[in-house]
């Protein structure tokens, strides 16, 4: 044979096997390029629906309350549908579609969270106008869960539902007695002095304080009227701003003045401590023995095993109960976690059973350690999309999404301090100096916005720049292990004001525990 | 004397049909899948970036590591864009019906690998914040086999005769300096 035929034969074998090849190859690459290009798609969605979520409720003064707060989650929701249909080219679909893929979206909030995953509606009653029947499958957000877990000792039988700080509140009984206590643990051993005279890790807390901030509302007249450095006190999340004698609160735009008269000078961080250290002084007479091995399942009243056997109140030789790697912060933390995961992996492996068109077997998938470290310390959402055939494969995939400027909690790094150079810092910003005026919590740096006739007018409540170093770049800020011991070494108005500004802002903010006629007369001059 | 060129002419022919050809063929699919791994190593590396907030020298390490896997050289270009709300700010200040803009200034790569290279043994990182766009291109700058054989059919030289490229961005969604 001659060798160009030879060449040929060899041509015609070898020119198929490379073209299926090529296109087999190209279609893997496809296949990866597509579930990579998915990962971040379904990040962009969730992070879409945070914003929608964080805008909807920085500009609500109720926000903080759960109709409204219920509101602004749904919103969330379909931002969250609407940027899937665009990010994932499926401009047109609709949510109904585009929610057969996604078995579960949760938000977590201060104190538990909410699940958006469909669900059998019952209706007890047949009413002609109902908007759902009974029986019915339903897409919505599902009741609100806590971070709750019950403990059972012969003598004590309790509910105890963890936030995302050091806040808890305890219902059930105790040597058959009722129970129904709430408050803040903080170490007894760390605050010191009594009446109006407090150190925190022998740092002096402020006795007393005047909040200011810049305020503006729509008058009768359609023009805007701005009060600057408005004095102001915060009670149960609502700020009441001084108008020369008048007091009056903000409701969604519009000014609406109160008949009570409040007391200009403010000593709520006083009082958070006061009243952390009394609360601590009772869980530890009251649950000092009580033992993470004492958790029982809600409903079948089983031991719970994972959670392993230590004290959880109980004072630990070099812990404070408020420090990271206390017992108290794991237990609360192995409870968030046992909680969510139960939850959710519930909603997920029921989905099966709603999602008519995919065949999907839907599961949870598990979730890494830094993830949930980033759950159980941050409000967040948490998205998950199942079943998107992406050629070849299904497409399994999550996002979870942060979101540190709310309402819902106050953290250890949502504390801003304002310097005497018109700036205001991070609280761990390494230059900051000596010359801190005041502190306040992070959402108060934040745009907003009231509405007359005319358009729309904006404001910020803090007017200080934002420092280049701990703000802006971030390139100067320490990143402390534990944010109570970096204060108290650091000293001086530094941690004075943070200390301060931390048990304000914790004090003051929206708690359903919180009687709001016994808070008013706290406040009000007598 | 005819006969033995068209000979040389066939041996040549058939070498060339059944060497380079498969040679070529196979050094197409090997780019493709360098190619494969570069996109998905660099979109890691950019969602790792986004979803932590956090720059440090051992994920950029970890990065270059995973992209020279593939026999390549590369050239890696960083860029992070930080938020700047004052200027926005001050604008609102002034007239209260406007937002301002948002401006962003911008760290390139070697900015970035300044700030951070750990120096005297403590590890340092770069903290961006939510709202910030960080950003990764990377080109091969070796010529890989492929190219080199189609440079014997066809030459194409200068800066931009690069097989493998990849390229991510998004905004951050976390921060990075949070405790």
């Amino acid at each position: 044979m001659k060798y160009q035929s030879l060449a040929v034969i060899f041509i015609i074998i070898i020119l198929p096997i490379s073209m299926i090849l090529t296109a087999y190859v190209q279609n893997q690459v496809q296949t990866l390029q597509l579930q990579i290009s998915y990962d971040t798609k379904l990040t962009n969605s969730t992070y879409d629906a945070l914003k929608a979520f964080q805008l909807n409720a920085l500009n609500s003064s109720t926000s903080d309350l759960a109709n409204s707060k219920l509101r602004d989650i749904e919103a969330s929701v379909n931002t969250f549908f609407n940027s899937m249909a665009s990010n994932f080219n499926m401009a047109g679909y609709n949510k109904d579609i585009l929610q057969n893929y996604v078995p579960a979206v949760v938000y977590t909030m201060y104190d538990g969270y909410y699940i958006y995953s469909p669900f059998t509606n019952t209706l007890e009653e047949d009413d002609e106008g109902a908007t759902y029947t009974n029986g019915e499958k339903v897409y919505g957000l599902k009741p609100y869960i806590f971070y709750s877990c019950r403990y059972k000792t012969s003598s004590i039988d309790v509910v105890i539902t963890y936030t995302l700080d050091n806040y808890i509140t305890v219902q059930g009984s105790i040597n058959n007695n009722p129970v129904y206590r709430y408050g803040y643990l903080i170490e007894p051993s760390n605050i010191t002095g009594s009446g109006s005279s407090i150190q925190y890790r022998g740092v002096t807390i402020s006795p007393s304080e005047v909040l200011r901030e810049d305020v503006a509302y729509p008058q009768e007249d359609g023009t805007i009227r701005k009060i600057s450095n408005c004095p102001y006190v915060k009670i149960n999340g609502i700020k009441y701003y001084n108008d020369g004698g008048t007091w009056f609160s903000m409701l969604n735009g519009t000014r609406y003045d109160q008949s009570n008269v409040f007391k200009e000078e403010n000593d709520s961080a006083i009082k958070y401590y006061q009243d952390a250290r009394d609360f601590t002084n009772w869980v530890r007479t009251n649950l000092g023995d009580l033992s993470s091995a004492n958790a029982v399942d809600s409903v079948t009243g089983e031991k719970i095993d994972s959670f392993g056997n230590y004290e959880i109140f109980s004072s630990e030789s070099d812990k404070s109960i408020e420090d990271p790697d206390s017992n108290f912060n794991q237990q609360r933390q192995a409870v968030i976690r046992y909680s969510i995961e139960k939850n959710l992996s519930v909603a997920i492996a029921n989905y099966n059973r709603y999602s008519g068109e995919t065949s999907a077997n839907f599961q949870m998938p598990k979730l890494q350690e830094d993830e949930w470290e980033k759950i159980i310390n941050n409000i967040s959402i948490i998205s998950f999309m199942q079943g998107i055939s992406i050629g070849g494969k299904v497409y399994n995939g999550y996002s979870i999404v942060t979101n540190t400027v709310n309402e819902e909690v106050v953290n250890t790094d949502s504390i801003y301090l304002i310097t005497s150079d018109g700036q205001y810092h991070k609280a761990t910003d390494t230059d900051i100096g000596n010359n801190v005026t005041s502190a306040y919590l992070n959402l108060d740096f934040e745009r907003k916005s009231v509405t007359n006739n005319v358009g729309i007018n904006y404001y910020y409540p803090h007017n200080e720049m934002g420092c280049y170093s701990s703000i802006v770049s971030q390139s100067a800020v320490d990143v402390p292990e534990n944010i109570y011991e970096y204060m108290a070494e650091k000293g001086g108005t530094v941690a004075q004001a943070y200390f301060t500004a931390l048990g304000r802002e914790r004090y003051s903010m929206y708690k359903t525990n919180n009687n709001p006629t016994e808070l008013f007369k706290e406040f009000s001059t007598p | 004397m005819g006969d033995t060129l068209i000979t040389v002419i066939a041996i040549v022919l058939a070498a060339v049909l059944m060497f380079v050809f498969p040679l070529m063929t196979m050094s197409d699919r090997t780019d493709d899948v360098s190619q494969l791994a570069v996109e998905t190593a660099t979109t890691e590396f950019v969602d790792d970036v986004r979803s932590t907030g956090k720059l440090s020298m051992d994920k950029y390490s970890r990065f270059v590591e995973d992209i020279s896997a593939t026999g390549n050289s590369y050239d890696v270009q960083m860029e992070a864009q930080i938020l700047d709300e004052n200027p926005g700010k001050k604008t609102t200040q002034a007239e209260s019906t406007k937002i301002g803009e948002n401006v962003y200034y911008t760290m390139y790569t070697s900015q970035i690998m300044d700030t951070i290279n750990p120096s005297s043994g403590a590890t340092k990182t770069l903290a961006l914040k939510e709202g910030d766009i960080f950003s990764t291109s990377v080109k091969n700058t070796n010529s890989t086999l492929s190219q080199q054989l189609k440079n014997f059919f066809y030459s194409v030289t200068g800066n931009d005769t690069y097989t493998i490229a990849a390229e991510h961005a998004g905004i951050v969604t976390a921060n990075g300096a949070g405790n």
